[in-house]
């Protein structure tokens, strides 16, 4: 039972973690329309801004306030300078945005490894290895209040969509961008705050992983992998989904490794990722509806 | 002028130019081809090693190179990718001419650029790869200087069967890479040879963010004692979570890879206490010149170096050792040079190396390993007790018995 | 007339220059240039083979290193458990990925766009992971060696060049036929080319078959020619799947020869940065004594990679169709700003 318990909370803490990945690229997903397979690398980013800010004394959960604003601007930027481009030329394949996010992830990975090279560092706090146990249950203190920031940005973003202008014209994109741009909405303006904000979010997730992992450039590959499978489990555009798609990876991947060993970790991730995208195409949004 | 004579006489201009730099620099030198991993994620160690190649030429050639024409060092970056090394291997071989090659950073880059060596016969000195068939297909131009992967645990059983004899219990975790695959293999077949009972073997993918699930088994396992293949911040991570879970086996060990490094230490902190690792090489092993690499390459470099950094240093005098017999009138060939290989017995900083033909292998380097554990954030030497710096602690003191 | 005349030239250029490289060896003594032509021409089937399911079908596969793969690891295993010479795993190479291509179509092809990308991303590293695994049956990350048949570089140049030329020859008689027709009506609208009686999944699975078969004899080649592999070598997702479409979006998707330009630009590249310009910076550092021209060496091989993806996300802001599809653009652009004098 309390091999079973501690599977348990360690899936569900990890699932907070994933979840915030999973926002920002559901987004971008859900008014793109395209994957980004540079939201790793993004994240990657920013694990290094929490490192070189902690050599400077900061505190990870300080530098949040750094990282977010930062990678905001660099996702307006990639978005306003190096994908909307593409959407005015004509092009055999409509996948070039996505091919783009590729070389952005190969440059962001090589400017990093060029300036830090490929050494591993570690952002060591005082808190990195605290736990707290209930009963037998060891939590563990950084991987708790990650998951506690990440359902607080998350219950933030549903309030922006839901609540301001600027949310509903993002949501309003997400549905129908031709419809969006008929009532008024800039939808080449929405795309560049979203990408933006999409950056910001997955900026989090690394600041709040950065305490309990170590960084290092190639980093990026795996999470952005993890990011669309939690986007389709979740259903694109819809942040309730992200962490229900978050938690359901997290907790895959822990009980897949107590009951059927580690290494099967990554393959029921995406054995689960398969199943839903051929049988329940839409992911839990079309169970929850929001 | 137009245009495309432009760029015609440019294209001349640079071939020209190619031409007089591979012709000029060949004057009077003897080259040595080291292929490592110099960008990509295991630059790290191709840097430490080409540091110590640098430094074991610079030492050579000061006290009068090869019979008196210099070393030349021709580094080429296998980018840890097994097609790139052999880029680079054919290079070396047909562009550099090199009469012999060394290096050989990771496991799969050393066996796509052995065969090539042998079958264009041009002798390989391997100082890292451990991939254990690379000197098991008979290859009499690959000679290896340090142990292959399955040997890497010895010192660790001899341990279990000399002190730590009441270890009835082991629990194996292993990343799932060369490395990690095949010494966990030959572990498990020597521990189950020596009545030891293995409760869990479990592989993972390198890089896991959490061993939380994986550590409540072994927690449930209780086992005597808990052998770990990991790269240094997965056992970074293994030891922290293992903290955090208290899990107290009468020892931890670490079957080499990434327990010996500072970085380990330093990011698992208190974690890290009391931990043993396999190790090929600490510097404080009684072989001549062994302190003083050490101190040389931290006076040098302003960083340490470890038992990577030994085997490249080791690998550069074998080398020329070979060289300067090969050498007598005329410029050493590979052939010549091959054949001093084979008839090398000499001390190194990293220990005695004579390529030696056993069991499967041949031209292989035997070598006796070590162990080492980490007390008070010091790595010590602990077995066997000969090169023991400290004595060692055992049983490990669980956790909530540390002050 | 006119007409005619450039139909011809253009047939001509291609069998002109399958006449220069089968005379290649005759000139090239380097083993190490011959070596490098060899990659070159493994990229060029790799190349154009997710070109005829991507470019021309218009179903962006991210999972073409599990094509790669198979066929790589069918030879080696062959080897490693029946001692059968991998050349005959290179006839099965091909075959084998193209059974596992009809699963892969399977669960893909119901799928659009980005989740057809997705799906086969998912696919290719879900394969890497088992291959890993399977340490019994595969070998593990231990991989699998085997001494190289010949010394020489030349027979395998020969081999891959018959290779690259007959993937290419057989995409071209394709694209020329019916079904190439029914290809690029997939691609153009889907639904448009159903409701016209076209079988899209029927045409879609050809399509892919067609193109797991070449990637997979890629595969088995690359077992035989390299001596080496393991699953995070072969399975790769970032060196097999995402370069055969860097491949082919630098050079031009959705046209025959794109993949074959792509790959010699992407082979040459990383060689050049690697090396440093085979050694020109250093030679230049040296002879001019400025250390700054090293150093400027020293990080031009550090950024190989680096310099390759700059090169993809310029090729897609400017070049959209690659080299190839956009060669009128380049030509109006580029040589018209530098008249002859």
């Amino acid at each position: 039972m309390d091999v079973f318990l501690q599977t348990l909370v360690a899936g569900f803490l990890k699932g907070g973690l994933y979840a915030l990945i999973g926002i920002g690229m559901t987004l971008i997903m859900g008014v793109m329309g395209i994957i980004n397979l540079a939201h790793g690398q993004l994240m990657m980013l920013a694990m290094y801004v929490t490192f070189v800010l902690n050599t400077m004394g900061v505190d990870p959960y300080v530098s949040l306030f750094v990282a977010m604003p930062l990678l905001f601007l660099l996702g307006v930027t990639i978005q306003k300078f190096l994908l909307n481009p593409l959407i005015r030329v004509e092009t055999i394949l409509p996948e070039n945005q996505v091919l783009m996010t590729v070389g952005i992830g190969m440059v962001l990975t090589e400017i990093v490894r060029f300036a830090f090279k490929s050494d591993y560092k570690y952002v060591t706090t005082e808190y990195s290895n605290r736990t707290f146990s209930l009963g037998n249950i060891s939590f563990s203190v950084p991987l708790t209040i990650a998951f506690g920031i990440a359902l607080l940005f998350t219950l933030a973003m549903f309030w922006f969509l839901l609540k301001t202008d600027l949310g509903r014209s993002i949501r309003a994109t997400a549905q129908d961008k031709d419809a969006a741009t008929l009532m008024g909405v800039n939808t080449g303006r929405i795309t560049v705050i979203t990408f933006g904000i999409g950056s910001a979010l997955v900026a989090a997730a690394g600041c709040l992983l950065a305490p309990v992992y170590y960084i290092f450039p190639d980093i990026g590959g795996p999470f952005t992998s993890k990011a669309f499978i939690i986007t389709i489990l979740g259903g694109l555009g819809s942040t309730v989904g992200a962490i229900f798609g978050g938690v359901t990876l997290g907790l895959a991947e822990s009980m897949g490794a107590t009951y059927f060993g580690m290494e099967y970790e990554d393959i029921v991730g995406l054995t689960i990722f398969i199943l839903v995208l051929l049988f329940l195409p839409g992911g839990f949004k079309r169970l929850t509806k929001v | 002028m137009n245009l495309r004579s432009g760029v015609m006489s440019a294209f001349a201009a640079v071939l020209f130019a190619l031409g007089i730099a591979s012709g000029a620099l060949a004057a009077e030198k003897v080259k040595v081809g080291v292929l490592l991993p110099l960008t990509g994620s295991q630059a790290k160690f191709g840097e430490i090693e080409k540091r110590s190649y640098e430094m074991a030429a610079e030492e050579i050639n000061a006290k009068g190179g090869i019979n008196g024409s210099m070393i030349e060092l021709i580094f080429e970056d296998d980018t840890g990718k097994p097609d790139v090394g052999r880029s680079a291997v054919e290079k070396l071989i047909s562009r550099d001419k090199v009469p012999v090659i060394t290096g050989g950073y990771s496991s799969s880059v050393t066996a796509a650029a052995a065969p090539v060596a042998q079958q264009l016969k041009v002798p390989f000195v391997i100082c890292t790869g451990s991939a254990d068939d690379v000197t098991e297909k008979g290859y009499d131009f690959v000679f290896r200087i340090n142990p292959p992967a399955s040997e890497y645990p010895k010192a660790v059983e001899s341990f279990l069967k000399e002190v730590a004899k009441d270890v009835k219990t082991v629990v194996l975790l292993y990343e799932n890479s060369a490395f990690g695959q095949s010494s966990s293999k030959s572990f498990e077949k020597d521990a189950e040879a020596a009545g030891l009972k293995i409760v869990l073997k479990e592989g993972y993918q390198a890089g896991a963010i959490d061993f939380k699930p994986i550590l409540t088994k072994v927690k449930a396992a209780n086992p005597d004692m808990i052998y770990m293949v990991s790269y240094v911040m997965d056992a970074s991570l293994l030891m922290r979570q293992s903290k955090e879970l208290g899990i107290n086996p009468k020892l931890y060990v670490g079957g080499g890879a990434g327990f010996t490094l500072p970085e380990f230490a330093k990011s698992a902190g208190d974690a890290a206490d009391y931990v043993y690792s396999a190790t090929l090489w600490v510097d404080t092993l009684p072989f001549p010149g062994a302190k003083q690499y050490a101190e040389n390459f931290q006076k040098k470099y302003g960083s340490d170096t470890e038992y990577h950094g030994a085997e490249a240093y080791a690998a550069m005098y074998v080398v020329a050792d070979a060289l300067k017999r090969a050498t007598s009138a005329s410029a050493p060939t590979p052939q010549a040079v091959r054949d001093a290989l084979a008839k090398t017995d000499m001390m190194t900083a990293f220990g005695p190396v004579k390529f030696v033909s056993y069991g499967k292998k041949s031209q292989q380097n035997k070598l006796d390993t070590y162990m080492v554990q980490w007390q008070k954030g010091e790595l010590e030497a602990v077995w066997p007790a000969k090169v023991a710096t400290k004595k060692y602690v055992y049983p490990t003191p669980a956790w909530n018995a540390r002050k | 007339m006119k007409a005619a005349g450039s139909k011809m030239k253009k047939n001509l250029f291609p069998l002109l220059l399958l006449a220069g490289l089968a005379l290649l060896p005759l000139v090239l003594e380097s083993n190490y240039f011959l070596h490098l032509m060899i990659l070159f021409l493994l990229w060029v089937v790799i190349g154009s083979s997710w070109n005829l399911l991507a470019g021309f079908t218009g179903q962006v596969s991210f999972g073409h290193a599990a094509f790669f793969g198979v066929g790589a690891y069918t030879a080696g295993l062959l080897f490693h458990h029946l001692q059968i010479s991998p050349w005959w795993g290179m006839a099965l190479g091909g075959v084998f990925a193209f059974l596992v291509g009809l699963p892969f179509g399977a669960i893909c092809f119901p799928l659009r766009g980005a989740y057809f990308a997705l799906a086969s991303l998912a696919l290719g590293e879900g394969i890497r992971h088992i291959a890993t695994i399977a340490e019994s049956f595969t070998g593990g990350m231990v991989g699998i060696m085997i001494m190289p048949t010949f010394v020489s570089k030349v027979p395998y140049y020969y081999i891959t060049l018959f290779l690259a030329s007959l993937s290419v020859l057989s995409i071209q008689l394709i694209m020329r036929s019916k079904p190439g027709y029914y290809f690029i009506s997939i691609r153009e609208d889907q639904d448009a080319a159903a409701s016209l009686g076209v079988n899209t999944t029927l045409y879609k699975n050809v399509s892919l078959a067609i193109s797991a078969f070449w990637t997979g004899m890629a595969g088995a080649l690359y077992m035989n020619y390299m001596g080496f592999i393991d699953p995070h070598v072969v399975f790769s997702l970032h060196d097999y799947s995402v370069m055969a479409i860097l491949v082919a979006i630098v050079g031009g998707v959705g046209t025959v020869y794109g993949p074959t330009v792509g790959a010699f630009i992407m082979v040459a590249f990383q060689e050049l940065f690697r090396t440093g310009f085979f050694g020109l910076f250093a030679f230049l550092g040296k002879a001019t004594g400025v250390a700054a021209v090293t150093a400027l060496g020293d990080a031009v091989k550090k950024a190989h990679v680096l310099g390759f993806g700059i090169l993809v996300i310029v090729v897609i802001l400017y070049l959209p169709n690659g080299v190839v599809g956009d060669w009128e653009k380049i030509k109006r652009n580029v040589f018209r700003i530098h008249p002859a004098k």
